[in-house]
């Protein structure tokens, strides 16, 4: 379980971000702040449909077209910043076991698979709203059309593509000089770092997400201890 | 080579990709694509298959997330972070300890109840376990309770904001499965129930044999009866998710934006700030897109997967053994057990639905079978809803139990002082208490599936 | 060949299944078309990008579902074109999909039209006080999609989201009054158990559900081939009309068995309902139709004089 490997460079400094990671970052940020508003959004329409369907009679029109349609926003653009945050879930139970080189090696190819799905994800699915663009599509009710929600996943996905593009920088860097600090790049985590995370996720206690450049979820583990 | 080994050829590197740690949702998406490119360069040759592959990939993120029935996802992860916030988890302690701890083991008692109370306004698990850690722990080991009971009934019994709704993995496995998702939520409340009845047998049981779990007693009716208010926003909620769910006056979507509504209102009305709300959006909004892209993800795989007839194999696979039914659905339950060691609950289901599930209402004699022709003695709807809600369980189980069983990490991780292995030791009992609730829920499925019967 | 329908197997897509074993009986099994059920290949309203893409050769779809993937279709969604049968209603599709509008609207898609699944007229089956005048319905919460809904509209009724899965739960619950399906749906998703009346002639319309084949693959088919499967496409629509006949003959009855009261309008109320529903939509939908470059008049008239033959 224990993961030492990551104890030395971490705290070290990382180097200053880079003008284009810090775009990036800027850019996740408030694409996922767009993601967040739309479910407030979501739920305050839900919350109308239903008053108003119940005790005035007038339920909001194509309310679920219009659901529907918004989804996009919520399920899309906060894609990039979930993978910066290492949010999206993978098995470590062999990555765990590995050190060094051979550790960040394996990151380079995890990240290698997601960018090749994920460019051509980004072409097929630019295709799917082209055609909703030329030919036209709108949904089934009300007729809203459906290529604005459509062009949320080929942008979404190119947010992803560019953060997927300076992580494999940054892990290349890694294979050639194992002792460089890891700045804020997602790493395996043993169960009780793991533990640490879903923690402060309970609590809401830490708005790093928002500001600070270079999160440091080992100490932040540790400092969790102290706090508690 | 045939569709159907470019089916095999793929799992195994879908297995291969995902031992290896590339992120579930892209590895699946990966597969899917290189398997549809296989499958469609055989009939069309390679630029054109590829191309087709990737704009047939291209459409299922958007086609498949943008669902209603998805959309109340973020509407149940919304309200178990404003839970929090709403100062829920103190009152529901508070109240439980006041009414329940003159029991033998009562204060864990009152734990199990005040979790199962919170778990009905939250579908996470750890962060269920983490709150309750915080606040019920140090009580508890002041009243002297021992460490292992106090840390592992707070594990245990974070397990249980699954299973009662609101429920993401019961939402995601209807949806999987497409199942009612109003059905599974219902389905999910008595077992939580026979769950903490469950748990309150073997705390009684331990209280009297072992010690270490004192009743406290002491408390006037007028006392009682004053914390009573303090829980009424869970009560609100309960209320609007059950009976919308089984009144049918509000879609699942809308009753859990009716209950974030109440809780959000509660949570300012406790001194929530803005600053606060939004933090608990960001984070909504983060773990709503990692479960979207697991969905469109291995629904990518899963086209390939129709393309390649490879659920259609293993259905006459495991339909063609030679084994009772019932002993392959253990076995199959056991499998999830061990993969649940290793793996994420969420990731695992929708990793595996799409090729088991069709396997088990095969054994039971089909989607449409009627209870009186069935093997299992339930119809076609019942066994999805009954498999559904045992298979959660034992996702849960795993939540509980080494090497990687994240509540008691999470447990131990809030409380300084209690390693993570006692909290594990602790947890063993609660074991025994899940494994008998699963043989339970086995053995009676009605437990299961009267109440989404009514609906 | 692949097929990608949606849902499980039932009257709607028997000509389908049928189409399939004519075909390969004609060909000795050279020619196998292999159906694919639940959206395995493509989600319903995204069948037409996936026949654009090849990814599969045949597919079946609603209009109504993207009417602005297919606008020329909609023309048998308005509402009181006074369709009295199936027969009829393949009649007029057959006419229509031959018409060089409708083939060029498809072939954006790759596509061209094989058959269609002809559907009889939607009618409202309720629960509450029954609506004994067109009147009734002012304020009425029904759930009818698109021109439907704005049929009902003219005659102050609130359409109201529901998706059909949930139509059961909200007519029991009284989230909707009514619902617009077409016969077999409402034996389908069992709202004849939630509600207590039924329009027989109320009318307001249907919906058109092509099965299209991608262009290119039936291009490159042997000759033998296209016209086995051309061969077998009058087959396949006479199987499905007997399948739809034994629907109806379980729909009426089992309207008896739920005591299902069926309400019937008098003539001079449905010309009323006509006159604000039908004419001004017709006339708004030709206005909508020739600022997209179709012919709407062209086709209108066309269902109308197919009609009359
Ligand atoms: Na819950
Ligand atoms: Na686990």
């Amino acid at each position: 379980m224990a993961t030492p490997q990551l104890d030395a460079p971490q705290t070290s400094s990382a180097p200053p971000a880079s003008l284009v990671d810090r775009a990036v970052t800027l850019a996740e940020n408030l694409l996922n702040l767009i993601a967040a508003t739309s479910i407030l959004l979501l739920m305050l329409l839900a919350v109308a449909q239903v008053v108003g369907r119940n005790l005035f009679n007038a339920p909001v029109p194509g309310f679920i077209d219009i659901t529907e349609q918004a989804m996009a926003v919520f399920a899309f653009l906060g894609v990039a910043f979930c993978q910066r945050l290492g949010g999206h879930i993978r098995m470590e139970l062999v990555l765990g076991t590995l050190k060094g080189r051979v550790l960040w090696l394996a990151e380079v190819f995890g990240v290698l698979i997601i960018l090749i799905v994920v460019s051509a994800l980004i072409y097929g699915s630019y295709f799917h709203f082209e055609r909703a663009w030329e030919f036209g599509d709108s949904t089934i009710d009300i007729s809203i059309p459906t290529w604005p929600s459509k062009v949320l996943v080929p942008f979404a996905l190119s947010i992803l593509w560019l953060r997927l593009a300076l992580q494999m920088v940054a892990y290349c860097k890694l294979v050639l000089d194992p002792s460089r600090p890891i700045g804020d790049l997602p790493h395996t985590q043993n169960a009780a770092e793991h533990a640490a995370a879903e923690i402060e996720d309970a609590f809401l206690q830490t708005d790093m997400h928002l500001h600070s450049a270079q999160p440091e979820p080992h100490q932040s583990a540790a400092q969790q201890k102290q706090e508690a | 080579m045939t569709s159907f080994d470019i089916g095999l050829l793929m799992t195994g590197l879908l297995l291969v990709l995902v031992v290896l740690g590339v992120r579930v949702a892209f590895a699946a998406a990966f597969t899917g694509l290189v398997g549809m490119t296989a499958i469609f360069a055989m009939r069309m040759g390679f630029e054109r298959g590829a191309f087709t592959a990737i704009k047939m990939a291209g459409t299922i993120p958007h086609s498949k997330s943008v669902t209603y029935a998805l959309s109340v996802l973020p509407t149940f992860i919304l309200i178990g972070y404003l839970a929090y916030y709403a100062g829920l988890t103190k009152q529901l302690f508070d109240a439980s300890k006041k009414w329940l701890g003159w029991l033998p083991g009562g204060m864990a008692i009152g734990t199990v109840f005040a979790t199962a109370g919170f778990a009905a306004v939250s579908g996470a698990s750890t962060a269920t376990s983490a709150v309750f850690a915080r606040v019920a722990i140090p009580e508890m080991l002041e009243q002297g309770y021992s460490k292992r009971l106090a840390a592992a009934v707070v594990a245990a019994g974070g397990t249980l904001a699954s299973l009662i709704p609101p429920s993401a993995i019961l939402v995601i496995y209807a949806i999987l499965v497409e199942e009612s998702v109003g059905k599974l939520l219902m389905a999910g409340f008595l077992p939580g129930v026979v769950s903490v009845l469950i748990y309150v047998g073997i705390i009684m049981f331990m209280a009297k044999w072992q010690g270490g779990a004192p009743s406290i007693g002491g408390f006037s009716w007028a006392e009682r009866f004053k914390s009573v208010p303090g829980t009424l926003p869970i009560i609100g909620v309960i209320l609007i998710i059950f009976s919308s769910l089984y009144y049918g006056f509000a879609t699942p979507t809308e009753a859990g934006s009716l209950g974030a509504f109440v809780v959000l209102i509660t949570a300012f009305a406790k001194g929530m700030r803005l600053k606060q709300l939004f933090q608990a959006l960001h984070e909504t909004a983060k773990l709503t897109v990692m479960i979207f892209t697991l969905i469109w993800g291995v629904l990518v795989y899963v086209r390939f997967l129709g393309y390649a007839g490879l659920p259609e194999a293993f259905k006459g696979f495991i339909t063609s053994l030679d084994y009772p039914p019932m002993m392959i659905i253990v076995m199959i339950l056991l499998a999830y057990a061990v993969l649940g060691m290793f793996m994420d609950a969420i990731g695992m289901l929708v990793l595996t639905l799409p090729v088991v599930f069709p396997a088990i209402m095969a054994l039971n004699g089909g989607l449409d079978v009627s209870a009186v022709d069935s093997v299992l003695g339930m119809s076609g709807a019942a066994c999805a809803i009954w498999f559904g809600i045992i298979v959660v369980k034992m996702a849960e189980l795993c939540l509980i139990t080494p090497p990687i069983g994240l509540n008691c990490f999470v447990v131990s991780g809030v409380s300084p002082d209690i390693p993570v292995q006692d909290v594990f030791r602790g947890c063993t009992p609660f074991f025994v208490a899940d494994v008998l609730t699963v043989a339970v829920l086995v053995a009676f499925p009605a437990i299961i599936t009267w109440l989404p019967s009514l609906i | 060949w692949n097929v990608s329908l949606w849902g499980k197997r039932r009257a709607f897509t028997e000509h389908v299944e049928k189409l399939a074993e004519e075909v390969a009986a004609r060909t000795n099994g050279d020619f196998e078309i292999k159906l694919h059920y639940g959206g395995a290949l493509s989600k319903s309203r995204e069948n037409l990008d996936g026949i654009s893409l090849g990814a599969f050769e045949i597919a079946q779809f609603c209009a109504s579902y993207h009417p602005d993937k297919n606008p020329s279709l909609s023309v048998t969604e308005l509402p009181f074109l006074g369709v009295p049968d199936l027969e009829t209603q393949v009649k007029v599709d057959k006419a229509l999909y031959a018409h060089p509008a409708v083939q060029k609207d498809l072939a954006r898609w790759n596509a061209m039209p094989l058959m269609s699944s002809p559907m009889p007229q939607y009618n409202f089956l309720g629960k509450g006080d029954a609506p004994q005048t067109v009147a009734d319905f002012e304020g009425m919460r029904v759930r009818a999609l698109g021109g439907i809904g704005s049929a009902m509209k003219t005659v102050g009724a609130v359409p109201t989201s529901v998706t059909a899965a949930e139509a059961f739960q909200a007519l029991d619950s009284g989230t909707v009054q009514a619902i617009a399906f077409a016969p077999h749906a409402h034996l389908a998703f069992k709202t004849i158990e939630a509600g207590s009346w039924w329009t027989t002639n109320l009318n307001p319309g249907t919906v058109n559900c092509p099965v299209v084949v991608n262009k290119d693959a039936y291009d490159l088919l042997p000759d033998a081939h296209k016209k086995a499967l051309m061969d077998s496409v009058d087959p396949a629509i006479d199987h499905y009309l007997a399948t739809y006949a034994a629907v109806y003959d379980k729909f009426y009855p089992e309207l008896e068995a739920q005591g299902v009261k069926q309400i019937s309008y008098s003539d001079e109320e449905l010309a009323a309902f006509k006159e604000k529903a039908g004419k001004p939509l017709w006339d708004a939908w030709i206005v909508e139709m020739d600022g997209k470059g179709i012919p709407a008049k062209e086709l209108l008239e066309l269902v109308q004089s197919t009609m009359a033959k």
